[in-house]
């Protein structure tokens, strides 16, 4: 017999799911000859529909005693069988047919108890017909791609997600993205599909194989809500391992040689002599390793700066470039000048808490050639905060020459090709918010760094042969 | 003629209060620089060797030494004479006025510890240094005090925003005091209308400090004199309460505003005049000599456990004035007794 009702079923029931929000749930109870099935369907949190069902016969309902015995204790035995969880659910009734004289008595209850629920009639059984519906749900999130991107002046890898089907795309839906994979490690090259809403991604599937490096166009088709299938690729097997431990295995550069580059040593050079010359030796230490590893011609430039003087009869020592754009050997050299001069006491009384942060960011601002597309490197190292352009309530006297950290900083941000990294004496949590800006990089602690690991992350150095989880953009086409 | 060394010191008995680090041994120490910094002819001199020294060593510390003075442990007592310019008597039918005798004014100022105000409970944070601990409240120094509150006619009451933001605890530095000298005056007859006869100078401390100047510049209680030559901005007596109104509401314990209740029921509301002041001023230029709005701090902060410092000149603002009005309006009341 043909199904006139079908469709409009279908409908009915497309529609219900389709708003249902991210908390609420859908519950479908079929009565039919034999006895109830009550479905209950949400969303979970990437948005997917997901089901289940519950069935019970007539005779699991009135158990011994039969239909007639106690009407109110089978009356409740439907109602829990139907498994509506108030309040948040949306109920639709669907009586099948033939029902019979039990179908229809219990079909009555259930109305009462529901009385806003909608009633459909159906010739076959709707099992089928929901899960038809669920897999053709279409989607309440965009779905995107988790790629790598290299920063065409440093190599720097940044991570981010490439979309691959809208809200309201339905299964069978494609989209083809070009990718290189690198060497992926142990699990090979993982493709991560993450699913968006609000600012946060949210992990829906990973699947990954070892994939040779090299160029790929890969499809990515939607086969039902939650699930994406990826051709044009070696085939992929599900990737256990959650999103912490993907990102865990993520380099901050892409391998391979470094070129030349211009690194600007800034050194604190006020406060007591033993942190003093801890900085020294950490700029010392930094200019070696990089003059000994970077692939292209190092140039260096050595700064130095100290406290301003807030009394007219003291001078101060102003900032200063010991050396510009010198080999490593000169700014060796002058960084031997500075060790041995000792920390800079002239000025006294200078303010205790502060330094001529913003006097030293003018002056490479101003230095910096902005037309070289040398990458440049500045290196802080030292731990006072900036002076305010202004009184403010820091209690930090303002600047003498009224200048203001956070234009010179915003300029060296914005320069293409520029990376900041810092050494500074103060506790992350204790240091002035600039320290965070000039070590946006790399900001590591006076007391413990790795200066491999620093001078690698500053694109210095090499960084020890890595390996790419995810696909690079290609975005070569 | 020598001063009678027991009673009858000549003047008016004026006495400080606040809690500890309110300014008050600081403007005690600026009233002599606020006084040369007046372009009138109000001068201060001691009134015995040893406020004359005291006056003269503060002072070097204060503009020299650029130091603040340490927390007090004892209760000091100064004798000075304030000496203004004379009354001008107009002559008859425009004839050359003729200048009468100069205007004296003697003080008393009693300078004690902070902690002495207190409830008799150690605050917390304080240093529970020798003074912190024979704070409480059988101290023979909190009777000493009492005894020259009594015999005293004027207060000075410093109230330091900077400390009721993070502490709150100008009221209690009050209420005690207040309670206990409300009694006793009421024991002397003294408390007849249900008001003290003392005159009261509410000063608001450290005006200078950006958090303080920005609540009235927000509250838009600003004015510069207009023959001011550095521009400094003021707070005039009238929006001086106005001022600490505002700065109440910022107050840790949610106390101040109880200051002012209590102000009012205890005095006479035409013997209470606020003043914004600050013992060190803002810092003004050498070269400019202006007041600058984007660099007006003059206090450094100290190294590491070094105290703070203060950086260039003081300007001292409203350090004179409290001392001038209770002097003048107890003077109108009692006039003082000559000294020569
Ligand atoms: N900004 C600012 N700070 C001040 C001023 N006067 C005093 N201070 C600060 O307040 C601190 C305490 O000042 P004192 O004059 O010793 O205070 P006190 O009320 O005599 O304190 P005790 O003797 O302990 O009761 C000083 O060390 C300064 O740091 C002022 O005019 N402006
Ligand atoms: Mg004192």
């Amino acid at each position: 017999m043909p199904e006139p009702d079908g469709d409009l079923n279908r409908k009915a029931v497309a529609q219900a799911l389709a708003s249902l929000g991210d908390t609420g749930h859908l519950s479908l109870v079929e009565v039919a000859a034999d006895g109830v099935t009550a479905f209950r369907i949400h969303r979970d949190a990437n948005g997917c529909p997901r089901g289940r069902s519950w069935s019970a016969t007539w005779t699991d309902l009135a158990g011994e005693r039969g239909w007639d015995a106690d009407p109110d204790g089978i009356r409740e035995a439907v109602l829990r069988a139907a498994r509506v969880s108030p309040p948040t659910a949306e109920v639709i009734l669907a009586a099948a047919s033939p029902g019979g004289p039990r179908a229809e008595q219990a079909l009555d209850w259930l109305r009462a108890a529901h009385p806003g629920a909608q009633v459909l009639r159906a010739g076959a059984p709707i099992a089928a017909l929901v899960r038809e519906v669920m897999v053709d749900d279409p989607l309440t999130r965009s779905y995107e791609l988790v790629v790598m991107l290299a920063d065409p002046g440093t190599d720097r890898l940044r991570l981010t997600s490439r979309r691959l089907f809208p809200i309201g795309a339905r299964p069978g839906a494609r989209t083809r993205v070009a990718v290189r994979c690198e060497p992926g490690g142990a699990y090979g090259t993982a493709f991560a599909v993450v699913t968006w809403q609000g600012p946060e991604p949210r992990l829906l599937s990973v699947q990954s194989a070892p994939i040779p490096p090299g160029r790929y166009e890969v499809t990515a088709e939607l086969v039902r809500p939650g699930r994406v299938r990826f051709t044009g690729l070696p085939e992929l097997s599900p990737d256990p391992r959650d999103w912490d431990r993907l990102v865990a295995a993520l380099p901050d550069r892409l391998p391979g040689g470094t070129g030349p580059a211009h690194l600007v040593c800034a050194v604190e050079v006020c406060g007591t002599d033993d942190l003093v010359a801890e900085r020294l030796s950490r700029a010392r230490q930094v200019i070696n390793r990089s003059a000994g590893e970077l692939g292209g011609p190092l140039r260096v430039s050595l700064v130095a700066y100290a406290a301003h003087s807030y009394d007219g009869s003291a001078r101060e020592f102003p900032v200063r470039a010991m050396t510009w754009q010198a080999d490593a050997g000169e700014a060796l050299d002058a960084l031997g000048e500075l060790e041995e001069q000792g920390a800079i006491a002239r000025g006294y009384p200078y303010h205790p808490h502060a330094a001529q942060l913003e006097d030293m960011l003018a002056l490479v601002v101003r230095r910096l050639d902005w037309d070289d597309p040398t990458p440049v490197v500045l290196l802080t190292v030292g731990g006072r905060s900036p002076h305010p352009p202004r009184t403010d309530l820091s209690g930090v006297l303002p600047c003498p020459h009224r200048h203001d950290w956070r234009r010179p900083l915003a300029a060296l941000e914005q320069r293409p090709g520029t990376v900041l990294g810092a050494i500074c004496d103060q506790a992350g949590d204790r240091a002035h918010p600039a320290w965070h800006r000039l070590g946006a990089a790399a900001l590591a602690h006076l007391e413990a760094v790795d200066v491999h690991g620093l001078a690698a992350d500053l694109g210095l150095v090499a960084p020890s042969p890595g390996h790419l989880p995810f696909p690079l953009l290609d975005e070569t086409e | 003629m020598q001063p009678e060394p027991a009673r009858g010191r000549p003047g008016h008995n004026i006495s400080m209060w606040g809690a500890p680090g309110s300014g008050k041994t600081t403007l005690l120490a600026a009233l002599f620089i606020a006084l040369a910094r007046r372009n009138d002819d109000w001068k201060i001199i001691g009134s015995d060797p040893a406020s004359s020294d005291y006056l003269i060593e503060k002072t070097n510390a204060l503009s020299r030494g650029k130091v603040f003075p340490e927390a007090s442990m004892t209760l000091e007592r100064y004798h000075w004479t304030l000496i203004g310019p004379a009354p001008r008597r107009s002559g008859f039918w425009g004839r050359k006025a003729k200048p009468g005798p100069p205007t004296r004014i003697g003080i008393s100022m009693i300078d004690a510890p902070g902690g002495l105000f207190g409830t008799g409970r150690r605050p917390a944070g304080a240093p529970s240094g020798v003074a912190a601990a024979a704070d409480g409240a059988g101290d023979p120094r909190r009777q000493e005090l009492l005894d020259n509150l009594e015999q005293s006619r004027g207060i000075v009451f410093l109230f330091d925003p900077i400390r009721e933001f993070t502490l709150g605890d100008a009221f209690d530095h009050m209420h005690a005091p207040l309670t206990r000298l409300a009694e006793r005056m009421l024991a002397a007859g003294e408390f007849l209308d249900g008001k003290l006869p003392h005159h009261i100078a509410v000063c608001v401390t450290k005006f200078d400090d950006p958090r303080v100047l920005e609540t009235a510049e927000k509250r838009r209680l600003l004015t510069t004199d207009i023959d001011d030559p550095h521009g400094v901005p003021r707070v005039t007596s009238e929006d001086a309460k106005e001022l600490f109104r505002e700065l109440c509401q910022v107050s840790a314990s949610g106390n101040a505003d109880m200051v002012l209740n209590a102000l009012d029921q205890f005095f006479h509301a035409d013997r209470i005049r606020f003043f914004a002041t600050s013992s060190i001023g803002f810092y003004i230029d050498r070269r400019t000599k202006m007041f600058d709005w984007d660099d007006f701090q003059n206090m450094l902060p100290g190294e590491a456990d070094e105290d703070s410092r203060i950086r260039g000149q003081l300007h001292p603002i409203n350090v004179v004035e409290p001392m001038l009005w209770l002097g003048q309006r107890l003077a109108a009341i009692r006039p003082a007794t000559e000294v020569s």
